[in-house]
This record gives structure tokens, sequence and C-alpha cells, in this order.
């Protein structure tokens, strides 16, 4: 691939005392939608996680390549800080930290990482406004502890909005669409899209084929057993519900 | 002086060695309790030998004529300033509780034949500063508290300190709040590179349909103890926070007593704990409900978080009951920072020492919110911070 911006090589990664990821090899195409498909429990969080440099995962051999470097020593933070974003399956509710605080501090952090002025209270709620009403979402939102008591759908959107402020360069949305309704999935589906420039590279993780039909893949991963089984154009989507998982080979 | 002297005194050794001639109900008191140490159950947990074993200095107490100030401002144990108007007398306490717990309340008393009075008028709020400006000394003081029947008023206290070293303070209150009134005290305290030991000894009598609101803030590094006892009356109600923002050798905490005299009184009693270092924290907090006291409800409750290995809490919320007719719950838990929630601060590209500041915060949050008083509430806010940057 000619402008690959990460290169996952071999990777073998465990949880506990449990091996998931078992050679795991996959190349993302700068400014491309590719898609990683694949059964439960095929270890497809368990990627996501060793990209963002999870404490649960251990990283057993192989590499991961972001932009020529290996990321696999890299703090969680650093990794978050040169562009890698996950948005998590389950984000977790952290009360008594302020919504609009722990964005403008995560936002700062990046700014001041880039060699720019931080923002203050006043310009950061401004750029928050259209964010905010692109994804469907209440200003109290933000005035609310991060994540606490938000439905499942409100907490998508919360990552979407992190997403959208952050302007991250390798985008991981792991299962993104479930428990959406209609109305959050288009929500999150336009956040998305919109991120989409030609130059930003997204990692669609998901079980479940309906969010493809709202962003649109350039290519298709099968991941099963803690490997890629098989990498295609966005056909295999057709493919994959008419016969399952288990028809697939290993290419 | 050296308060280790007064160990294992006689009432007629007590009495010459503080001159206390005519307080021997005082003297009584205080030697059937004895001068604490490792062996009393209030203060096992805090090297109380070592603070009271010291030769200090000593001051004299003059009163001062009052300079004008938008608050009270009390320096080395003397009222130097105070808001216009303010009552404020310097006399003899005349209601010194004859059946508190701790003998460093009758020291205290003892130490101060004079105490602050401060009358508090209608719905006021005030600030009460407290500084020290010696070292190697022992600064004694009392205040007596006044509310007014029926109003609100709300105290703010804070304390700071002058380059010293190695100085006790013997402080505490005795606050009565009238009947259908609320008082609210709020005190914020980091005490950090061992300017100054402390021990305070309260007393707060809430006469019938009161509210107490005691909220205490209590940071940093150093050797200190607060001695509460509470005594609700028929209807009265107690709401008690105590936030411990603890580092370094640290120990630290609160000692209360809040009885349940009459009926239906209430009492609500949080801790909460953050513990770094090698830090203890202590929170040793009974609840006592007499026969007298039908219909009490009383609900305690300790919280706390070790950052590090050699933290400790001693949590030992207590109830000792003498009726059926109650409503009553404690309880107590120590934890770690959730590192699912660090890990998503992180993830998003906060560092770790932002995200733990982030989290530790977000812990003592519930309390410090209760803060109304925004200027009141940075300043503890930045307090902690000061504290916790100090230490990272
Ligand atoms: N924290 C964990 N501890 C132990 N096992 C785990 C943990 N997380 C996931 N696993 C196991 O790892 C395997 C892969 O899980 P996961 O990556 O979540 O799969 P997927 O996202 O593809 O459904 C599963 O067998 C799961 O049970
Ligand atoms: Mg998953």
């Amino acid at each position: 691939m000619s402008n690959t911006v990460m290169k996952i090589e071999n990777l073998q990664a465990k949880i506990g005392d449990k091996q998931i990821l078992k050679g795991l090899n996959l190349e993302l195409e700068a400014g491309k939608v590719h898609a990683i498909m694949g059964p439960n429990g095929a270890g497809k969080s368990t990627l996501s996680k060793a990209l963002v440099g999870h404490y649960d995962i251990e990283v057993l051999g192989g590499d991961i390549i972001y932009k020529g470097k290996s990321i696999v020593e890299m703090e969680a933070e650093e990794r978050a800080l040169e562009g890698i974003f996950l948005s998590f399956q389950h984000p977790v509710e952290i009360p008594g930290v302020n919504n609009a605080y722990f964005l403008r501090t995560a936002l700062n952090a990046k700014r001041k990482h880039e060699g720019k002025e931080e923002l203050n209270a006043a310009e950061f709620l401004r750029e928050m406004k259209k964010h905010l009403e692109m994804l469907g979402m209440k200003s109290d939102m933000i005035s609310r502890s991060l994540n606490e008591g938000f439905s499942g759908g409100e907490k998508k959107r919360n990552e979407i909005l992190q997403m959208l402020i952050l302007e991250p360069e390798v985008i991981i949305l792991d299962e993104i669409d479930s428990g959406l309704d209609i109305d959050a999935l288009r929500a999150v589906s336009e956040g998305i899209n919109k991120m989409k420039d030609g130059k930003r590279t997204f990692l669609v993780i998901t079980h479940y084929s309906r969010i493809l039909d709202y962003i649109e893949p350039d290519y298709i991963h099968v991941l099963k057993d803690g490997k890629v089984i098989k990498t295609a154009g966005p056909e295999l989507v057709s493919q994959l519900e008419e016969h399952g998982y288990d028809a697939i080979e290993e290419e | 002086m050296n308060l280790i002297d007064l160990k294992h005194k006689n009432p007629q050794e007590v009495t010459d060695l503080l001159g206390a001639k005519e307080r021997e109900m005082l003297v009584e008191r205080f030697v059937s309790l004895g001068l604490p140490s490792k062996k009393s159950e209030e203060y096992r947990y805090f090297d109380v030998e070592k603070v009271l074993d010291k030769a200090y200095e000593t001051l004299n107490y003059v009163p001062k004529t009052l300079e004008v100030s938008d608050k009270i401002e009390i320096v080395d144990g003397v009222v130097v300033a105070a808001p216009q108007g303010m009552r404020i007398y310097n006399e003899a306490c005349q209601q010194i509780d004859m059946d508190h717990f701790d003998p460093m309340y009758y020291l205290g008393h003892l130490l101060c034949p004079q105490t602050i009075k401060i009358e508090l008028d209608g719905d006021t709020e005030v600030e009460i500063e407290h500084t020290y400006t010696q070292s190697d000394t022992l600064i004694h003081y009392r205040i007596v508290l006044y509310n007014q029947a029926n109003r609100h008023a709300t105290v703010y206290e804070n304390f700071i300190c002058e380059d010293i070293e190695n100085t006790l303070v013997l402080y505490g209150y005795d606050m009565h709040i009238a009947q259908d009134s609320t008082l609210r005290v709020v005190k914020m305290q980091s005490m950090q590179d061992n300017h100054y030991a402390m021990i305070a000894s309260h007393k707060v009598n809430v006469a019938k349909n009161a509210n107490a609101i005691l909220k205490s803030f209590d940071l940093g590094g150093d050797q200190a103890l607060q001695l509460l006892k509470v005594e609700l009356l028929e209807h009265a109600h107690v709401d008690a926070g105590h936030l411990l923002y603890l580092n370094a050798d640290s120990k630290r905490g609160t000692v209360s007593q809040i009885v349940h005299v009459s009926e239906h009184s209430t009492s609500k009693q949080e801790a909460k704990n953050i513990l770094d270092g090698e830090a203890r924290g202590i929170f040793d907090a009974l609840i006592r409900v007499e026969h007298s006291a039908k219909y009490t409800k009383a609900e305690q409750n300790s919280k706390s978080i070790l950052l590090h290995d050699k933290a400790y809490m001693a949590s030992k919320p207590q109830l000792e009951i003498y009726i059926d007719e109650l409503e009553a719950s404690h309880g107590a838990t120590t934890g770690q920072l959730d590192p699912k929630q660090l890990f998503y601060l992180q993830s998003r590209g906060i560092s770790y020492v932002e995200a733990r500041k982030m989290l530790v915060i977000a812990f003592a949050n519930t309390l410090i919110e209760e803060v109304k008083d925004t200027r009141q509430q940075e300043r503890i806010k930045s307090a902690f911070e000061a504290v916790f940057y100090k230490n990272t």
C-alpha cells in the first residue's frame, strides 16, 4: 500500500493469561474507511484497545507502526496526542468530572502539544455550540458529569463530540452503532462523515453491517479468532450477511 | 511550658502548674480524663505525645483595640480586627460542657480563662481568619459563638501562617446555635511543611429546631486533630462533612461524638478521605442516641481513597443506641482510583498527573460544591491544587 498511516504486523496480545490476538496483520490506508467485521469474541475490541495502549492488554509480539514509528511502548496519552482516537464500546461514567471541563482539558492538552494557544472557557463554549447542534445534543449535556446517567445514545454522541473536538487522524470506532436508535445513528454518522476529509483514516469495528449503510467503507476486513482472515472491497458486506462468517476461508 | 508535665498529676499539682485557682471542676474533669497519650482512646491514631512533649514559649493574651476589616482577624490568639459593628467581647466562658469526652477541651478552658465571644447578628456571613506568626510557641485560645434565633448565619474559617516552625495551636469553639436558626461553619485549613500542629476541641449545642452545618476541609501534610462534640435537642439537625486530603507523613482527621439528646433530632455525617504518601487519616466518629431521643434519624458514612500503598485510613464509624424507635445507618469504604476512569481520561490526551487530579477532585467535589459561596469554593479548589501539585 502506497499511503499507509498505520501498519499492524503479526500482533500477538493477551488479556490476563488468555492470548486473544494471534498474529494479526492489518494495514490502514490514509484517508480511507476500513471496516473490521467479525463474530462476537473474535478480538475486535481487544485490537482497538491494543492500538490505544489499554492497560488490560499485554503485547506479546509483533508491532504497531504509526506514521513510520512503533507505538507499542508509547503511553496512552501520547498516542492520543499523536492523533489516535478510540470511541469506546462502553464509555465509562465519571461522576464529579464536569463534561465541559473534561472536553476543554482534553482539547487544551492537544493544542498545547501542537504549540497552539489554549482556549478559555468562553472561547471553548463557542467552538462547542455548532458540534452540539449537529449531534442533536442538548447543551445541558456538557454541564453534567462526564457520561453520568447518560443513555447509550447520549454516551455515543458524547464520544463523537470528543472526536469532533480533538480532530484525530486515525479514528477507531468500536461498535459505535450498538444500542442506537435511528435518530442517534443518523446524528452519529453525520458527525463521522463530517470528519472525512480524505486525510483522516477510519477503523469502523462492528459485528453488524447496519452502520456501513451510513458510513461507506473502502475496505472490509474480517477478524476471526484473533487474526484478520480476509480483506476485500465493500461488496463483501452482502456476502457476509448472506453466508455468515463461517463461510469465510482464511486467505 | 511543656504540656507533658501535666501527665499523671493530681488536681492540686495541675492547679498550681496552670495557675487555675477557683476552677476546681474543670481541673477535676481534666485530671479524671488525663492528659492524652498513645493509650487514650480518642488520640490513639494521632502522635499526641510528639506534639505535647516540647518546651513551648508562651504568650500574653492582651486584648487589642480592633481595626476595621472585612473579616474577623485573629493573630496568635488575639482578635486584632473585625467588621464594623461586629459584637466581639473578651470574657469568661459561661457555659462549659462538663461532660465532654476530650481532656484537651478542659485543658483549653483551663489555659484560657478569657475567651473570645462572638455574637452573630441576624443573617450574617462572616469570615474568621486565624494567623500564626510565632515559632516554637504554644498558642491557645477559645472562641464562644452565639447566633440569633430564627436567623441563618454563615462563618468561613481560614488559616494562614508565617514562615514559622514547631508551634502548637490549641483552640476550639463553644457554639450555641439558637432555636429555629441555622449556623453554617465552613473551615478550610491547608497545612504544609511542619509550620504548626493543631488540636482543636469543639462543643456545639444545637437548640430546638436549629440546624448546624459544619463542613471542614483539611488539606496538606501536617499533624492536626479536630475533636467535636455535638448535642442535638428536639428537632435539631446537624449536617457534618469532613474532607481530608493528606500527604507526606500527616496524621490528621476528626474524632467526633454526635449526641442525640431529644426526640426527632437528625444527623448526617459524611467523611471523604484522600490519602497520599504515608499519611494517616482519622475518622473516629460516634453517634450516640440517648433514651430521651426517640424518632432520631442518624446517617453516617466514610469513603476513602488511597493513592499510595503506604497511606492508611483509620475509619471507625460507631453507633451507640439506647432506644428502638430510630432510623440509623453507617458505613465505611476504602478503595483506589478507578483505573478505567483514569484510562478514559488519558486516552483523550490528558496526562496521568492531570487525570489523577481530576478524579481526586471529582471524589471531593460533592463536598466542595456544597460550599455555595463561589469565592470560598475557589479558595478550597486552589488550595487543593496547591497541595496536589506540590506532591507530584
Ligand atoms: N478484560 C478481559 N478479561 C478477560 N478476558 C477478556 C477481557 N476482555 C475480553 N476478554 C476475552 O477476550 C476475547 C475477545 O474479546 P473482545 O476483544 O471483546 O471481542 P469482540 O470485541 O470481537 O467481541 C473474548 O473471549 C473475551 O471473553
Ligand atoms: Mg467488542
